[in-house]
């Protein structure tokens, strides 16, 4: 059971993450320079837009109000539900955020599976197998996924498999054949991390004593590496894979680039570079809301994969 | 066995169930994705056009999520011909009654999509809408709602707030385009006129339009589909696997072998757009046009172009593209690469060895690499640099503040009326120069009253005549003066698959005329 202290002690936490999260954005945004009127209209039209125009941009807006002024106002509305509207489209950011996600979520939780389908056995077979060739071989490709750039890889796969082989799409999103080398673009650098990971835990586990205790009653080893021991491994790499959501939704920003998914690090990256704040805001605050929330589910999790772990001072 | 190594071999054999499910399904996958492939090669498929922007964005919602630009499904009253000037389309024929007074006559044969009639209402109904967009089309257009008025059902009468002589060409523009009045904001709500008609749309993905058997005027006889693909390797890839059949402006490092490649087409065509190097003329050592000379007899702009600009530009003398009707090309001061006569300069200038710092626009094509040869060719006479790349939306802030010696960016224009590239680069009004102009009467590259008055002459004036010579005297000052060092007139480039023809290139990337598309075999 989770103590009702520890669940208000994380969404009071996660609240002071957030507030921080939004003033930092809010202050970064507005430290740099870039007028988001012209730039907008520079977008919009496609030419260089008159100083009236501009003008009348920024009063429209309320661009010329103090920055504090409207951070409070942005502040109240999102405690009204109202993230705010895109300066480029005047759709409310929160519609927009809602048409984008699904192809992000697909992605990022394609992209995890792909990783764990690697990682798990790689990093086992590399653990025990420890010092072998194999070991070296898993270790050395660990070693080239993590240093291989995604936008790269995402490069290779589609000159072999799209272009080469014909079997993917090149780009675009809908299908699951859209969805197979981005996540196996994105999937690469995690899956390496995790590899180690794993390995490095299974090495601990398969060294304690219960290891030797239960092989002693006879049990086969495949049931002692991957019943027992595994089990017991996983937990350092859930909160790993936990936090590597954060990795993914940034290397999101470039896949989503390279293979044209019209998701939330598009969005994003369109909206940094157009000053659109209310979207780059929002889009901010959606992400932070999301990361908060899966660290708290890994920490729950805690309680499920070993109940020894006390969560809030209550004993499992 | 034991219960639990029974267990165990249960889970194994579903383990091996699910493997085999798992790749089952890979296979079939692949199977599928290869019949799709096989599929999408018959000519009954729409021709594919892969789009640098997002022709569905958010911002296009007036128009149905479809952009107005390259899709052909709206039309404007005006249009720009091939050197820029304002061409008649939905309109037939307009006159300035008075100063600010403007009269439009309507073709009469028009038909929208819904297959009604083009009236003046709806004209003035579409002028209406694009004001709901925002205020800031009252700047861009002179005008205001209530001064665009319906004399009769093919006249409309447009009365500006203050003389704009550049108004028919200053509305040649794609957003400015007749829609029925029941067009809506939802997806396939609008109705244009154009030669295509929206079949659907993928939002964030691609449009996909049909011809329209009513168009007024060359009708295009194939089905067009519009995708954005906004990375540019992966343009290029998605020709080169037949994904698509048209991309724009595919890598500059690509071109050579695409033209090579007897599978692929490669066109190119100017723009009315410049690359150039602008100089503070307000901020010392940059005030002093000696220094500015030597500058520009530093830098071969022919070996630019063949080098980093990879021979798709042409080498530019001046700041406005010959692709507008009045630049002045031919009749500018050549600054042809003389390094020695550059070095004399620079000695007899007010250069003591400083280094200039040069902002470089982040949204230019290898605009890193470009500053990089042009400051190279700075060093050869002596004169020190300091590179600092910008991003493209901090890039005007930044230089507008007068922080550079030196800029590097591109000027343009979208309609055809190019006049306020003279205005917002070279005025002292100008949106460049109006910051430092207002705040210490100074500027950034504005030469002073000789061009103010040259540029306000040729906007003013409604006789053709007077404006192309106002404004070419205006590059004659503007160059004799080394306002900036100009490096070359912008090309855009569309790619092909071999089988694609017909594809009509415009100075404005975004009028490419689609009405002779075909697409043969692949």
């Amino acid at each position: 059971m989770i103590s009702t202290n520890f669940l208000a002690y994380r969404l009071a936490t996660a609240l002071i993450v957030l507030f921080g999260v939004s003033v930092l954005t809010f202050g970064l945004i507005y430290l740099t320079p870039g007028d988001p009127a012209e730039t907008v209209l520079i977008q919009q039209t496609d030419q260089q837009p008159s100083q009236e125009a501009v003008d009348a941009f920024r009063a429209e807006h309320g661009l010329n109000d103090p920055i504090p002024l409207q951070y409070v106002d942005w502040v109240a509305g999102v405690f009204q539900g109202d993230i705010g509207q895109s300066y480029y489209s005047d759709r409310p950011v929160s519609e927009m955020i809602v048409q984008h996600a699904p192809a992000t979520v697909e992605l990022a939780v394609a992209a995890m599976v792909v990783a764990l389908l690697i990682a798990i056995p790689t990093g086992v077979l590399s653990a025990i197998h420890r010092g072998e060739r194999l070991d070296v071989a898993c270790q050395l490709g660990a070693l080239v996924g993590v240093s291989m750039p995604n936008f790269w890889l995402g490069y290779l796969l589609i000159i072999v498999f799209s272009l080469h082989l014909g079997l993917f799409p090149v780009s675009g999103s809908g299908g699951l054949e859209n969805l197979v080398l981005p996540a196996v673009a994105l999937g690469t650098g995690m899956a390496a991390i995790v590899t180690r990971l794993v390995r490095t835990a299974m090495l601990e586990e398969l060294d304690r004593a219960y290891v030797d205790a239960v092989r002693s009653k006879g049990l086969g080893e495949r049931i002692v590496i991957y019943k027992h021991a595994l089990r017991n491994a996983l937990i350092p790499v859930v909160t790993v894979v936990g936090l590597q959501f954060g990795f993914v939704l940034n290397g999101a920003v470039v896949i989503e680039i390279v293979f044209q998914r019209p998701g939330l690090g598009t969005l994003l990256v369109d909206a940094i570079f157009a000053r659109d704040y209310p979207v780059v805001q929002g889009v901010v605050l959606v992400t932070a809301v999301a990361f908060v929330l899966t660290n708290l589910l890994v920490d729950l999790s805690y309680r499920y994969l070993d109940p020894r772990i006390r969560l809030g001072g209550v004993s499992a | 066995m034991t219960g639990s190594d029974e267990r165990w071999v249960d889970e194994a054999h579903s383990r091996r169930a699910v493997l085999a499910g798992t790749i089952g399904a890979g296979l079939t996958i692949g199977a599928g994705c290869l019949t799709s492939s096989t599929d999408s090669s018959e000519n009954a498929t729409p021709i594919s056009i892969a789009l640098e922007a997002d022709p569905t964005a958010d911002s296009w919602d007036t128009y149905g999520y479809v952009t107005p630009y390259f899709t052909s499904v709206v039309e404007p009253l005006v249009w720009a011909s091939e050197s820029m000037e304002p061409n008649p389309w939905l309109a037939t024929d307009w006159e300035a009654i008075d100063e600010t007074t403007w009269e439009f006559t309507l073709r009469e044969d028009v038909r929208f999509h819904n297959g009604e009639t083009m009236t003046a209402e709806d004209v003035v109904w579409s002028f209406e809408r694009l004001f709901e967009r925002g205020d800031f089309v009252y700047g861009w257009l002179h005008l205001t709602p209530e001064n665009v008025v319906a004399v009769d059902d093919h006249t409309v009468e447009f009365e500006t707030t203050d003389p704009f002589a550049a108004f028919p060409g200053t509305i040649a523009h794609n957003m400015v385009c007749v829609q029925h009045p029941e067009s809506t904001d939802d997806e396939l709500g609008t109705i244009g006129t154009g030669p295509l008609q929206v079949d659907s749309v993928d939002r964030g993905t691609a449009v996909e339009t049909t011809p329209f058997d009513d168009y007024w005027g060359d009708p295009i006889e194939e089905s067009l589909t519009f995708e954005v693909v906004d990375d540019p390797m992966t343009r290029a890839l998605s020709l080169e696997s037949s994904d698509v059949d048209v991309i724009f402006n595919p890598p500059r490092g690509e071109i050579e072998s695409m033209r090579d490649d007897s599978d692929l087409t490669v066109l190119s065509q100017q723009s009315p757009r410049t690359l150039f190097v602008p100089c503070n003329l307000y901020r010392a050592p940059t005030d002093d046009r000696t220094l500015r000379r030597a500058l520009n007899y530093a830098v071969s702009q022919s070996e630019l172009v063949d080098t980093v600009l990879e021979g798709v530009d042409g080498p530019a003398r001046g700041p406005i593209s010959p692709a507008v009707g009045w630049g002045a090309h031919d009749e500018l001061p050549s600054y042809d690469r003389d390094r020695d006569r550059a070095r004399q300069l620079v000695d007899d200038s007010a250069y003591d060895g400083e280094e200039l710092l040069f902002a470089v626009d982040s949204d230019i094509v290898n605009g890193e690499l470009i500053a990089e040869s042009v400051a190279g060719a700075f060093s050869t006479i002596g004169v020190e640099t300091e590179l600092r790349v910008i991003d493209g939306a901090s890039y005007g802030d930044f230089v507008q503040e007068g922080n550079a010696h030196l800029g590097l960016r591109t000027s343009g224009s979208n309609s055809a009326a190019a006049d306020y590239i003279m205005f917002e680069n070279f005025h002292s009004e100008g949106i460049r120069n109006v910051q430092l102009y207002d705040a210490e009467g100074t500027g950034l590259y504005n030469p002073g009253e000789t061009v103010d008055e040259l540029i306000e002459t040729a906007y003013q004036s409604r006789d053709e005549t007077v404006t192309d010579e106002a404004y070419r005297a205006a590059q004659v000052h503007i160059m004799d003066e080394a306002v900036c060092i100009p490096i070359s007139y912008l090309s855009y480039t569309v790619a092909t698959r071999a089988g694609v023809d017909g594809i009509d290139l415009h100075p404005i990337d975004k009028m490419v005329d689609w009405s002779d598309i075909t697409r043969g075999g692949r």
